[in-house]
Protein backbone atom coordinates (compact mmCIF):
# COMPACT_ATOMS: atom_id res chain seq x y z
CA UNK A 1 0.00 0.00 0.00
CA UNK A 2 1.42 3.40 -0.90
CA UNK A 3 1.77 6.26 1.52
CA UNK A 4 -1.21 8.43 0.55
CA UNK A 5 -3.55 5.44 0.74
CA UNK A 6 -2.30 4.71 4.25
CA UNK A 7 -2.84 8.30 5.24
CA UNK A 8 -6.33 8.35 3.79
CA UNK A 9 -7.24 5.22 5.67
CA UNK A 10 -5.94 6.62 8.94
CA UNK A 11 -7.95 9.80 8.29
CA UNK A 12 -11.10 7.72 7.91
CA UNK A 13 -10.25 5.73 11.01
CA UNK A 14 -10.09 9.00 12.95
CA UNK A 15 -13.80 9.35 12.24
CA UNK A 16 -14.98 6.05 13.68
CA UNK A 17 -18.62 5.98 14.71
CA UNK A 18 -17.72 6.45 18.38
CA UNK A 19 -15.52 9.43 17.50
CA UNK A 20 -18.38 10.92 15.47
CA UNK A 21 -20.78 10.45 18.37
CA UNK A 22 -18.29 12.18 20.66
CA UNK A 23 -18.55 15.39 18.60
CA UNK A 24 -22.09 16.38 19.73
CA UNK A 25 -21.03 15.68 23.31
CA UNK A 26 -17.96 17.88 22.89
CA UNK A 27 -20.03 20.72 21.44
CA UNK A 28 -22.57 20.42 24.25
CA UNK A 29 -19.75 20.45 26.85
CA UNK A 30 -18.57 23.75 25.36
CA UNK A 31 -22.04 25.24 25.80
CA UNK A 32 -22.65 23.77 29.25
CA UNK A 33 -19.17 24.79 30.45
CA UNK A 34 -19.86 28.37 29.39
CA UNK A 35 -23.30 28.31 31.00
CA UNK A 36 -21.90 26.86 34.21
CA UNK A 37 -19.17 29.51 34.37
CA UNK A 38 -21.92 32.13 34.03
CA UNK A 39 -24.15 30.55 36.69
CA UNK A 40 -21.23 30.33 39.11
CA UNK A 41 -20.18 33.87 38.11
CA UNK A 42 -16.62 32.80 37.35
CA UNK A 43 -14.47 35.48 35.71
CA UNK A 44 -13.46 33.18 32.80
CA UNK A 45 -15.37 31.72 29.83
CA UNK A 46 -14.52 27.98 29.95
CA UNK A 47 -16.22 27.56 26.57
CA UNK A 48 -13.68 25.34 24.78
CA UNK A 49 -13.42 22.47 27.28
CA UNK A 50 -15.33 20.15 24.96
CA UNK A 51 -13.20 21.01 21.93
CA UNK A 52 -10.00 20.36 23.88
CA UNK A 53 -11.35 17.12 25.37
CA UNK A 54 -12.36 15.75 21.97
CA UNK A 55 -9.03 16.77 20.43
CA UNK A 56 -7.13 15.11 23.27
CA UNK A 57 -8.83 11.71 23.12
CA UNK A 58 -10.04 11.49 19.50
CA UNK A 59 -7.30 13.37 17.65
CA UNK A 60 -6.82 16.71 15.89
CA UNK A 61 -9.30 16.22 13.01
CA UNK A 62 -12.22 15.31 15.24
CA UNK A 63 -11.21 18.23 17.49
CA UNK A 64 -11.23 20.55 14.49
CA UNK A 65 -14.74 19.43 13.55
CA UNK A 66 -15.95 19.95 17.12
CA UNK A 67 -14.69 23.54 17.02
CA UNK A 68 -16.29 24.12 13.62
CA UNK A 69 -19.69 22.80 14.71
CA UNK A 70 -19.60 24.69 18.02
CA UNK A 71 -19.13 28.05 16.34
CA UNK A 72 -21.56 27.21 13.54
CA UNK A 73 -24.27 26.54 16.10
CA UNK A 74 -23.44 29.74 17.97
CA UNK A 75 -23.80 31.50 14.62
CA UNK A 76 -27.44 30.43 14.37
CA UNK A 77 -28.16 32.70 17.32
CA UNK A 78 -25.40 35.26 16.91
CA UNK A 79 -23.56 35.19 13.57
CA UNK A 80 -21.35 38.18 14.36
CA UNK A 81 -18.69 36.15 16.14
CA UNK A 82 -18.51 33.47 13.45
CA UNK A 83 -15.03 34.62 12.24
CA UNK A 84 -13.67 33.20 15.52
CA UNK A 85 -14.50 29.73 14.20
CA UNK A 86 -10.88 29.57 13.02
CA UNK A 87 -9.72 29.91 16.64
CA UNK A 88 -11.93 27.05 17.82
CA UNK A 89 -10.78 24.80 15.00
CA UNK A 90 -7.12 25.59 15.71
CA UNK A 91 -7.62 24.84 19.42
CA UNK A 92 -9.08 21.43 18.53
CA UNK A 93 -6.13 20.64 16.25
CA UNK A 94 -3.59 21.91 18.79
CA UNK A 95 -5.14 19.81 21.57
CA UNK A 96 -4.95 16.73 19.33
CA UNK A 97 -1.33 17.31 18.39
CA UNK A 98 -0.31 18.02 22.00
CA UNK A 99 -1.99 14.79 23.08
CA UNK A 100 -0.23 12.86 20.30
CA UNK A 101 3.10 14.24 21.56
CA UNK A 102 2.23 12.95 25.04
CA UNK A 103 2.00 16.45 26.49
CA UNK A 104 -1.10 15.76 28.55
CA UNK A 105 0.18 12.81 30.51
CA UNK A 106 1.47 14.67 33.57
CA UNK A 107 0.32 17.80 35.36
CA UNK A 108 3.39 19.95 34.55
CA UNK A 109 3.16 18.97 30.89
CA UNK A 110 -0.56 19.77 30.91
CA UNK A 111 0.20 23.29 32.16
CA UNK A 112 2.70 23.65 29.33
CA UNK A 113 0.00 22.46 26.91
CA UNK A 114 -2.32 25.10 28.35
CA UNK A 115 0.24 27.77 27.54
CA UNK A 116 0.68 26.44 24.00
CA UNK A 117 -3.08 26.52 23.45
CA UNK A 118 -3.18 30.06 24.87
CA UNK A 119 -0.52 31.06 22.34
CA UNK A 120 -2.48 29.46 19.48
CA UNK A 121 -5.68 31.21 20.59
CA UNK A 122 -4.01 34.62 20.94
CA UNK A 123 -2.10 34.50 17.64
CA UNK A 124 -5.26 33.62 15.73
CA UNK A 125 -7.93 35.60 17.58
CA UNK A 126 -6.09 38.93 17.92
CA UNK A 127 -5.88 39.57 14.14
CA UNK A 128 -9.58 38.65 13.81
CA UNK A 129 -10.45 41.16 16.53
CA UNK A 130 -8.44 43.92 14.84
CA UNK A 131 -9.49 43.24 11.24
CA UNK A 132 -13.16 42.38 11.70
CA UNK A 133 -14.04 44.48 14.73
CA UNK A 134 -11.44 47.24 14.80
CA UNK A 135 -10.14 45.97 18.16
CA UNK A 136 -13.32 45.78 20.22
CA UNK A 137 -15.76 42.92 20.61
CA UNK A 138 -17.89 44.23 23.43
CA UNK A 139 -16.72 41.98 26.26
CA UNK A 140 -14.45 42.79 29.19
CA UNK A 141 -11.29 42.60 27.09
CA UNK A 142 -12.47 45.67 25.15
CA UNK A 143 -12.09 47.77 28.29
CA UNK A 144 -8.54 46.45 28.74
CA UNK A 145 -7.78 47.15 25.08
CA UNK A 146 -9.07 50.70 25.48
CA UNK A 147 -6.87 51.21 28.52
CA UNK A 148 -3.79 50.10 26.59
CA UNK A 149 -4.76 52.33 23.65
CA UNK A 150 -5.13 55.28 25.99
CA UNK A 151 -1.58 54.72 27.23
CA UNK A 152 -0.37 55.17 23.66
CA UNK A 153 -0.01 51.61 22.38
CA UNK A 154 -0.88 50.82 18.77
CA UNK A 155 -4.07 48.87 18.09
CA UNK A 156 -2.10 45.66 17.45
CA UNK A 157 -0.09 45.91 20.68
CA UNK A 158 -3.20 46.77 22.67
CA UNK A 159 -5.28 43.90 21.29
CA UNK A 160 -2.48 41.36 21.66
CA UNK A 161 -1.86 42.43 25.27
CA UNK A 162 -5.52 42.36 26.27
CA UNK A 163 -6.12 39.02 24.50
CA UNK A 164 -3.20 37.42 26.33
CA UNK A 165 -4.54 38.70 29.66
CA UNK A 166 -8.06 37.36 29.09
CA UNK A 167 -7.03 34.08 27.44
CA UNK A 168 -4.21 32.80 29.59
CA UNK A 169 -6.19 31.88 32.73
CA UNK A 170 -9.12 30.64 30.68
CA UNK A 171 -7.15 28.28 28.43
CA UNK A 172 -4.72 26.95 31.06
CA UNK A 173 -7.62 26.16 33.42
CA UNK A 174 -9.62 24.58 30.57
CA UNK A 175 -6.71 22.27 29.74
CA UNK A 176 -6.30 21.34 33.41
CA UNK A 177 -10.01 20.51 33.66
CA UNK A 178 -9.65 18.27 30.60
CA UNK A 179 -6.55 16.70 32.16
CA UNK A 180 -8.54 15.73 35.27
CA UNK A 181 -11.66 14.62 33.39
CA UNK A 182 -9.70 12.37 31.00
CA UNK A 183 -8.24 10.60 34.02
CA UNK A 184 -11.71 9.70 35.23
CA UNK A 185 -13.01 8.34 31.91
CA UNK A 186 -13.32 4.55 31.97
CA UNK A 187 -10.51 2.47 30.46
CA UNK A 188 -13.08 0.61 28.39
CA UNK A 189 -14.04 3.81 26.58
CA UNK A 190 -10.51 5.22 26.34
CA UNK A 191 -9.31 2.02 24.68
CA UNK A 192 -11.64 2.72 21.75
CA UNK A 193 -10.36 6.26 21.21
CA UNK A 194 -7.43 7.16 18.98
CA UNK A 195 -5.20 8.68 21.67
CA UNK A 196 -7.06 7.19 24.62
CA UNK A 197 -4.68 4.37 25.44
CA UNK A 198 -2.03 6.55 27.09
CA UNK A 199 -4.59 7.84 29.62
CA UNK A 200 -5.79 4.38 30.72
CA UNK A 201 -5.27 3.75 34.41
CA UNK A 202 -3.15 0.66 33.94
CA UNK A 203 -0.83 2.54 31.54
CA UNK A 204 -0.50 5.61 33.74
CA UNK A 205 1.35 3.93 36.60
CA UNK A 206 4.99 3.51 35.80
CA UNK B 1 -44.76 23.72 4.18
CA UNK B 2 -44.09 27.42 4.31
CA UNK B 3 -46.65 29.44 2.41
CA UNK B 4 -44.62 32.64 2.36
CA UNK B 5 -42.88 33.16 -1.01
CA UNK B 6 -39.55 34.15 0.55
CA UNK B 7 -39.51 31.43 3.17
CA UNK B 8 -40.44 28.82 0.55
CA UNK B 9 -37.20 29.46 -1.32
CA UNK B 10 -34.48 26.83 -1.29
CA UNK B 11 -32.08 27.24 1.69
CA UNK B 12 -29.14 27.64 -0.68
CA UNK B 13 -30.90 30.53 -2.41
CA UNK B 14 -31.21 32.35 0.89
CA UNK B 15 -27.65 31.45 1.84
CA UNK B 16 -26.31 32.76 -1.48
CA UNK B 17 -28.19 35.98 -0.80
CA UNK B 18 -26.49 36.37 2.60
CA UNK B 19 -23.12 35.78 0.91
CA UNK B 20 -24.05 38.31 -1.77
CA UNK B 21 -24.78 40.94 0.91
CA UNK B 22 -21.41 40.14 2.51
CA UNK B 23 -19.53 40.50 -0.78
CA UNK B 24 -21.43 43.67 -1.69
CA UNK B 25 -20.76 45.61 1.51
CA UNK B 26 -17.08 44.63 1.45
CA UNK B 27 -16.75 45.60 -2.24
CA UNK B 28 -18.51 48.96 -1.96
CA UNK B 29 -16.53 51.20 0.42
CA UNK B 30 -19.44 53.36 1.52
CA UNK B 31 -21.20 53.27 4.85
CA UNK B 32 -24.33 54.73 3.28
CA UNK B 33 -24.50 51.73 0.95
CA UNK B 34 -24.09 49.28 3.84
CA UNK B 35 -26.75 51.03 5.94
CA UNK B 36 -29.04 51.01 2.90
CA UNK B 37 -28.40 47.27 2.69
CA UNK B 38 -29.63 46.94 6.27
CA UNK B 39 -32.77 48.88 5.32
CA UNK B 40 -33.26 46.46 2.41
CA UNK B 41 -32.91 43.52 4.83
CA UNK B 42 -35.60 45.07 7.04
CA UNK B 43 -37.93 45.20 4.03
CA UNK B 44 -37.18 41.56 3.17
CA UNK B 45 -37.76 40.54 6.80
CA UNK B 46 -41.10 42.34 6.75
CA UNK B 47 -42.04 40.62 3.50
CA UNK B 48 -41.10 37.26 5.00
CA UNK B 49 -43.20 38.02 8.07
CA UNK B 50 -40.34 37.88 10.57
CA UNK B 51 -39.73 41.62 11.05
CA UNK B 52 -40.37 41.67 14.79
CA UNK B 53 -38.23 38.60 15.50
CA UNK B 54 -35.45 39.82 13.17
CA UNK B 55 -35.39 43.26 14.74
CA UNK B 56 -35.32 41.81 18.27
CA UNK B 57 -32.34 39.61 17.36
CA UNK B 58 -30.45 42.52 15.80
CA UNK B 59 -31.08 44.64 18.89
CA UNK B 60 -30.01 41.88 21.25
CA UNK B 61 -26.84 40.77 19.46
CA UNK B 62 -25.56 43.76 17.52
CA UNK B 63 -26.38 47.12 19.09
CA UNK B 64 -24.03 47.02 22.10
CA UNK B 65 -21.21 45.63 19.96
CA UNK B 66 -21.71 48.34 17.32
CA UNK B 67 -21.66 51.15 19.90
CA UNK B 68 -18.44 49.84 21.44
CA UNK B 69 -16.76 49.29 18.06
CA UNK B 70 -17.81 52.78 16.94
CA UNK B 71 -16.54 54.51 20.09
CA UNK B 72 -13.27 52.58 19.89
CA UNK B 73 -12.61 53.88 16.36
CA UNK B 74 -13.81 57.40 17.13
CA UNK B 75 -11.57 57.73 20.18
CA UNK B 76 -8.48 55.80 19.18
CA UNK B 77 -8.20 55.55 15.39
CA UNK B 78 -5.02 57.38 14.36
CA UNK B 79 -5.59 60.41 12.13
CA UNK B 80 -4.57 64.02 11.53
CA UNK B 81 -7.84 65.73 10.66
CA UNK B 82 -9.03 66.76 14.13
CA UNK B 83 -12.74 67.52 14.39
CA UNK B 84 -13.04 67.94 18.13
CA UNK B 85 -11.93 66.81 21.55
CA UNK B 86 -13.53 65.27 24.58
CA UNK B 87 -11.79 64.91 27.93
CA UNK B 88 -8.36 63.36 27.14
CA UNK B 89 -9.39 62.14 23.69
CA UNK B 90 -9.04 63.79 20.31
CA UNK B 91 -11.66 62.97 17.73
CA UNK B 92 -10.49 62.69 14.13
CA UNK B 93 -12.26 62.68 10.81
CA UNK B 94 -10.49 59.43 9.91
CA UNK B 95 -11.73 57.78 13.11
CA UNK B 96 -15.28 58.90 12.46
CA UNK B 97 -15.18 57.66 8.86
CA UNK B 98 -13.64 54.30 9.75
CA UNK B 99 -16.04 53.84 12.67
CA UNK B 100 -19.03 54.44 10.43
CA UNK B 101 -17.71 52.13 7.71
CA UNK B 102 -16.78 49.29 10.07
CA UNK B 103 -20.05 49.40 12.04
CA UNK B 104 -22.14 49.61 8.86
CA UNK B 105 -20.40 46.51 7.50
CA UNK B 106 -20.78 44.53 10.74
CA UNK B 107 -24.44 45.55 10.86
CA UNK B 108 -25.15 44.56 7.24
CA UNK B 109 -23.26 41.24 7.28
CA UNK B 110 -24.38 40.27 10.78
CA UNK B 111 -28.03 41.02 10.10
CA UNK B 112 -27.91 39.26 6.70
CA UNK B 113 -27.05 36.02 8.48
CA UNK B 114 -29.43 36.72 11.37
CA UNK B 115 -32.16 37.07 8.75
CA UNK B 116 -30.98 33.90 7.00
CA UNK B 117 -31.44 31.83 10.16
CA UNK B 118 -34.80 33.45 10.92
CA UNK B 119 -36.24 32.43 7.53
CA UNK B 120 -34.49 29.07 7.21
CA UNK B 121 -35.02 25.92 9.25
CA UNK B 122 -31.64 24.53 10.35
CA UNK B 123 -32.93 21.08 9.33
CA UNK B 124 -33.49 22.34 5.77
CA UNK B 125 -30.10 24.01 5.61
CA UNK B 126 -28.33 20.83 6.74
CA UNK B 127 -30.33 18.82 4.21
CA UNK B 128 -29.26 21.27 1.50
CA UNK B 129 -25.63 20.85 2.54
CA UNK B 130 -26.11 17.09 2.43
CA UNK B 131 -27.44 17.35 -1.12
CA UNK B 132 -24.29 19.30 -1.98
CA UNK B 133 -22.02 16.52 -0.76
CA UNK B 134 -21.91 16.64 3.05
CA UNK B 135 -21.75 12.99 4.22
CA UNK B 136 -25.01 11.82 5.85
CA UNK B 137 -23.03 11.01 9.00
CA UNK B 138 -21.97 14.68 9.15
CA UNK B 139 -25.57 15.80 8.81
CA UNK B 140 -26.53 13.42 11.62
CA UNK B 141 -23.78 14.84 13.83
CA UNK B 142 -24.96 18.43 13.32
CA UNK B 143 -28.63 17.67 13.89
CA UNK B 144 -28.06 15.45 16.91
CA UNK B 145 -25.84 18.17 18.41
CA UNK B 146 -28.81 20.54 18.30
CA UNK B 147 -30.85 18.02 20.27
CA UNK B 148 -28.14 17.12 22.75
CA UNK B 149 -27.31 20.70 23.84
CA UNK B 150 -30.64 21.49 25.59
CA UNK B 151 -30.72 17.96 27.00
CA UNK B 152 -27.27 18.33 28.57
CA UNK B 153 -28.13 21.82 29.85
CA UNK B 154 -31.10 20.38 31.71
CA UNK B 155 -28.98 17.56 33.03
CA UNK B 156 -26.29 19.95 34.27
CA UNK B 157 -28.93 21.80 36.32
CA UNK B 158 -30.10 18.52 37.81
CA UNK B 159 -26.52 17.51 38.69
CA UNK B 160 -25.83 20.91 40.20
CA UNK B 161 -28.92 20.65 42.40
CA UNK B 162 -27.90 17.15 43.41
CA UNK B 163 -24.41 18.34 44.35
CA UNK B 164 -25.90 21.24 46.33
CA UNK B 165 -27.93 18.71 48.29
CA UNK B 166 -24.70 16.86 49.03
CA UNK B 167 -23.21 20.09 50.39
CA UNK B 168 -21.23 21.44 47.45
CA UNK B 169 -21.36 25.21 47.82
CA UNK B 170 -22.29 27.36 44.82
CA UNK B 171 -22.34 30.70 46.61
CA UNK B 172 -19.52 32.63 48.22
CA UNK B 173 -16.06 33.71 47.09
CA UNK B 174 -14.72 33.04 43.59
CA UNK B 175 -12.69 30.12 44.92
CA UNK B 176 -15.72 28.49 46.58
CA UNK B 177 -17.79 28.92 43.42
CA UNK B 178 -14.96 27.62 41.23
CA UNK B 179 -14.80 24.46 43.35
CA UNK B 180 -18.38 23.64 42.33
CA UNK B 181 -17.42 23.57 38.65
CA UNK B 182 -15.75 20.15 38.40
CA UNK B 183 -18.27 18.23 40.56
CA UNK B 184 -20.99 19.42 38.16
CA UNK B 185 -19.17 18.99 34.86
CA UNK B 186 -17.43 15.66 35.47
CA UNK B 187 -20.55 13.51 36.11
CA UNK B 188 -22.24 15.21 33.15
CA UNK B 189 -19.39 14.40 30.78
CA UNK B 190 -18.91 10.86 32.03
CA UNK B 191 -22.60 9.99 31.70
CA UNK B 192 -22.79 11.64 28.27
CA UNK B 193 -19.76 9.67 27.08
CA UNK B 194 -21.24 6.43 28.41
CA UNK B 195 -24.42 7.13 26.45
CA UNK B 196 -22.51 7.35 23.15
CA UNK B 197 -21.73 3.62 23.33
CA UNK B 198 -25.43 2.83 23.58
CA UNK B 199 -26.18 5.24 20.79
CA UNK B 200 -23.55 3.59 18.59
CA UNK B 201 -25.22 0.20 19.07
CA UNK B 202 -28.63 1.70 18.30
CA UNK B 203 -27.35 3.33 15.12
CA UNK B 204 -25.48 0.26 13.96
CA UNK B 205 -28.56 -1.89 14.45
CA UNK B 206 -30.17 0.44 11.91
CA UNK B 207 -27.29 0.05 9.44
CA UNK B 208 -25.91 3.58 10.02
CA UNK B 209 -22.42 2.75 8.73
CA UNK B 210 -23.58 0.50 5.90
CA UNK B 211 -21.91 1.59 2.64
CA UNK B 212 -25.15 2.14 0.74
CA UNK B 213 -27.18 5.12 -0.44
CA UNK B 214 -29.32 6.53 2.34
CA UNK B 215 -32.99 7.30 1.81
CA UNK B 216 -34.20 10.49 3.43
CA UNK B 217 -37.75 11.15 4.57
CA UNK B 218 -37.02 14.86 4.39
CA UNK B 219 -36.57 16.20 0.86
CA UNK B 220 -36.09 19.70 -0.48
CA UNK B 221 -37.57 21.11 -3.61
CA UNK B 222 -35.39 23.20 -5.88
CA UNK B 223 -37.47 25.23 -8.31
CA UNK B 224 -36.37 27.21 -11.40
CA UNK B 225 -36.69 30.45 -9.43
CA UNK B 226 -34.03 29.17 -7.00
CA UNK B 227 -31.59 28.40 -9.81
CA UNK B 228 -32.29 31.83 -11.31
CA UNK B 229 -31.83 33.73 -8.06
CA UNK B 230 -28.65 31.85 -7.14
CA UNK B 231 -27.20 32.70 -10.56
CA UNK B 232 -28.26 36.34 -10.12
CA UNK B 233 -26.71 36.71 -6.65
CA UNK B 234 -23.52 34.95 -7.71
CA UNK B 235 -23.10 37.09 -10.82
CA UNK B 236 -23.92 40.21 -8.80
CA UNK B 237 -21.34 39.40 -6.13
CA UNK B 238 -18.64 38.52 -8.67
CA UNK B 239 -19.37 41.67 -10.69
CA UNK B 240 -19.06 43.89 -7.61
CA UNK B 241 -15.79 42.27 -6.59
CA UNK B 242 -14.35 42.53 -10.12
CA UNK B 243 -15.43 46.18 -10.25
CA UNK B 244 -13.80 46.85 -6.90
CA UNK B 245 -10.54 45.17 -7.86
CA UNK B 246 -10.55 47.03 -11.19
CA UNK B 247 -11.01 50.40 -9.46
CA UNK B 248 -8.31 49.48 -6.99
CA UNK B 249 -5.74 48.50 -9.62
CA UNK B 250 -6.44 51.25 -12.17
Amino acid sequence: MNKTATRKRSFQQDFSLLALLLIPIGVAINFVGFQLAQVLRLPIFLDVIGTILVGVIAGPWVGLLTGLITNSITAIFNPVYFPYVVVSMAIGVAAGLLSKAGLLRTLPKAILSGLVITAVAVVISAPITVIFFGGATGNTSSAITATFLATGQTIWQAVFSSTIITEIADKVISVLIVFFIVRSISDRYLSKMKYGEQYMKRNRRK
Amino acid sequence: MATNAIRALHPMTKFTFALFVTAAVIAVPSYLFAYAMFAALLVIAAAAGVLREFFAFVLKTLVVLLIIVFLMQLLFYPGDDIIGGWWVFTLTQEGLAYGLLLTSRILAIGSAFILFFRITEVKDFVKALENMGLPPAGAYVVLSTLQIIPEMRRQSNVIMDAQKTRGVETEGSVLVRAKAFLPTLTPLILSAIASTEERAITLESRAFSAPVNKTSLHTLERRPIDTGLIALFTIGAVALIVWRVAVWIL
